[in-house]
């Protein structure tokens, strides 16, 4: 009888469950007693954290021109190149190289395992970057308040204006959309990605919780999960979407500082790590990242 | 090894009690002979259309439904009612089967000749056709402010006033919704009481999914707007990361009365389903519409 009774109440439970599969609150992505850590320190400003195809994890110190590689297996951070241009956007492509924007430069570059620096664009603006499957590129350009598209190939132009400091940028998992922050609104705008790289029905639905009595929620780098959850490093904290781009929550800064970008790296893509003025932090997550595949 | 084995009995016990009694008291609420097709009773027509040129929600495409009853007499400015996720609605065989209930009150008069509009939330197909389309639901519905009313009027409601004489007089114009749909009901009413002066929310989402929250402080805090509101909600509705579904309409309920509204609250025992408000949707129709005598 009692374990009758006990079936039902399964049955109730899982019944309930699955009403509220819809809903993802920062539960199913933070685990208790996981903390952020300190994986790097001493640096100036670091922005641009990306992931390899094994899962490491680099970031760059902006105004020491230099790459860093953090070694998953070995948890050992190293220099992977010095002198690359003062880089402020990083990310990996699928021909394995390191994409990286040179903001001050003006120039999309792509550096290869052994540090040899190729220049895949020129004379646009390169705050940020993201690297399409078939290896098309979105950067933006704060100071003109625009995006540019470099076509797989070279060939560049413009996709988006009137974006008042486009910032830190992304594509959803299967890239139909690309989410462009704007540091200074309280919106992350999102595009519907056309066949040739063009960005259209451009609407506001990310909306992020602001500071107290601000206007501008400091929206920078962003990265996507594999259930469709974007993250957003603000002045807040890392603010969380769920995937009907309705806010989830803020995981509160490691530290009372800048908060420039976040990613998924480590072996299993579950490990967040956050690049903050001087630091570098990561904390495990329930979350998995994602990397962009070719369509079948 | 005893102790450990009647402390999980009772652990499974206390699990069980502690889910049956949140699960167990709800009603099973079922549609009643109002939303069951009648002989003798004329029937109005259902017509379904695609609305895939918005301007307001660039790019999105969505499916509508315009239901004309029976007795509407084009010399006669007709009632309206618009429906938020209107395909659930609109079915004759769905939760709340409105063409039915539709034509059986106004046949016995117990409310206007009403058109009844249905809209569903707007989709963003991907550029890709294998690829998902952006759902725009939660935009839509879960937004604060006049882009939804907006959208309404100068878009699908526009269009249907070419060919149906609707008026213009608020207290003849209601929208009714479930969940998210239930809260854009209100605000759009909120935002153009000129042209939305009923509303009916089920389950209505008054919680922090884009700031819904606020609105019992704004009613409290706002001169009362010529709104009457019929709410529904049950005790066993959601409470998650955006709130508290039951609190909320309280709430809600506690600021209507606060601020002198004319409003209805009805608090049953159910979860986050519309069944409940589809069930009694015939009464609420007779309350929403008693004081409409033109």
């Amino acid at each position: 009888m009692i374990r009758l009774f006990t079936l039902s109440s399964f049955v109730a439970l899982f019944t309930a469950s699955l009403l509220h599969a819809q809903d993802m609150p920062l539960s199913d992505v933070l685990i208790d007693g996981e903390g952020w850590q300190l994986v790097s320190e001493g640096h100036k400003f670091t922005e641009g954290p990306a992931v390899d195809a094994a899962g490491n994890f680099y970031f760059v110190d902006v105004p020491s021109d230099t790459i860093f590689k953090h070694d998953v297996e070995s948890g050992k951070t190293s220099t992977f190149v010095q002198g690359a241009g003062k880089c402020s956007g990083l990310m990996f492509g699928p021909d394995g190289r390191l994409y990286a924007s040179q903001n001050a430069n003006r120039k999309v570059i792509a550096i290869d395992a052994k540090g040899t620096i190729e220049v895949i664009a020129e004379e646009l603006g390169a705050n940020d970057l993201v690297v399409d499957s078939k290896g098309g590129i979105y950067s933006t350009d704060p100071k003109e308040h625009q995006v540019w598209y470099v076509a797989p190939g070279g060939e560049k132009r413009v996709v988006a204006k009137d974006i008042e400091t486009p910032n830190g940028i992304i594509l959803w998992g299967d890239q139909s959309t690309l989410v462009v922050a704007d540091t200074r609104g309280k919106h992350l705008w999102a595009f519907r990605v056309e066949a040739d790289g063009s960005l259209t029905q451009r609407s506001p639905i990310y909306t992020c919780r602001l500071p107290l009595g601000e206007t501008a929620s400091g929206a920078d780098g962003m990265t996507v999960d594999s259930q469709g959850r974007l993250y957003v490093a603000t002045a807040l904290g890392v603010q969380m979407f769920d995937s009907q781009c309705r806010i989830s929550g803020v995981i509160l800064k490691p530290q009372q500082a800048f908060l420039s970008n976040v990613v998924f790296a480590g072996k299993d893509l579950d490990v967040m790590f956050v690049t903050t003025a001087d630091k570098v932090y990561r904390r495990k997550t329930k979350a998995t990242g994602l990397r962009y595949t070719s369509k079948k | 090894m005893l102790k450990i084995k009647s402390l999980c009995l009772f652990a499974t016990l206390l699990c069980a009690i502690v889910v049956s009694s949140s699960y167990a008291q709800q009603q099973d609420y079922k549609t009643g002979p109002d939303a069951e097709r009648k002989a003798g009773v004329p029937q109005g027509t259902v017509t379904k259309g695609v609305w895939d040129k918005s301007e307001i929600y660039p790019g999105t495409v969505r499916d509508y439904w315009v239901y004309v009853p029976a007795q509407y007499d084009a010399k006669k400015p007709a009632c309206l009612m618009v429906f938020q996720d209107g395909g659930g609605f609109v079915n004759e065989k769905g939760h709340t089967r409105v063409p039915v209930v539709f034509d059986n009150l106004i046949h016995t008069k117990e409310m206007p000749v009403t058109i009844g509009v249905f809209i569903n939330p707007g989709v963003v197909p991907a550029a890709n056709a294998k690829d998902k389309p952006r759902r725009n639901r939660s935009f839509e519905y879960d937004s604060l402010g006049d882009q939804y009313v907006r959208f309404l009027l100068e878009e699908i409601l526009a269009d249907i006033g070419k060919s149906y004489n609707i008026t213009s007089d608020p207290a003849g114009r209601a929208t009714c919704g479930n969940s998210s749909g239930g809260i854009c009901a209100f605000t759009a009413a909120w935002e153009r009481p000129d042209s939305f002066g009923k509303v009916v929310s089920h389950i209505g989402s008054f919680t922090n999914i884009r700031g819904g929250h606020v609105y019992p402080a704004l009613l409290r805090k706002t001169e009362k707007k010529p709104i009457r509101v019929f709410l529904q909600d049950g005790e066993n509705d959601l409470d998650n990361l955006h709130g508290n579904w039951p609190l909320s309409n309280k709430q809600m309920a506690a600021a209507l009365k606060f601020s002198g509204y004319d409003y209805k609250f009805v608090l049953g025992t159910g979860s986050h389903s519309a069944r409940h408000g589809g069930a009694i949707f015939p009464d609420t129709m007779r309350w929403l519409w008693s004081d409409y005598t033109k």
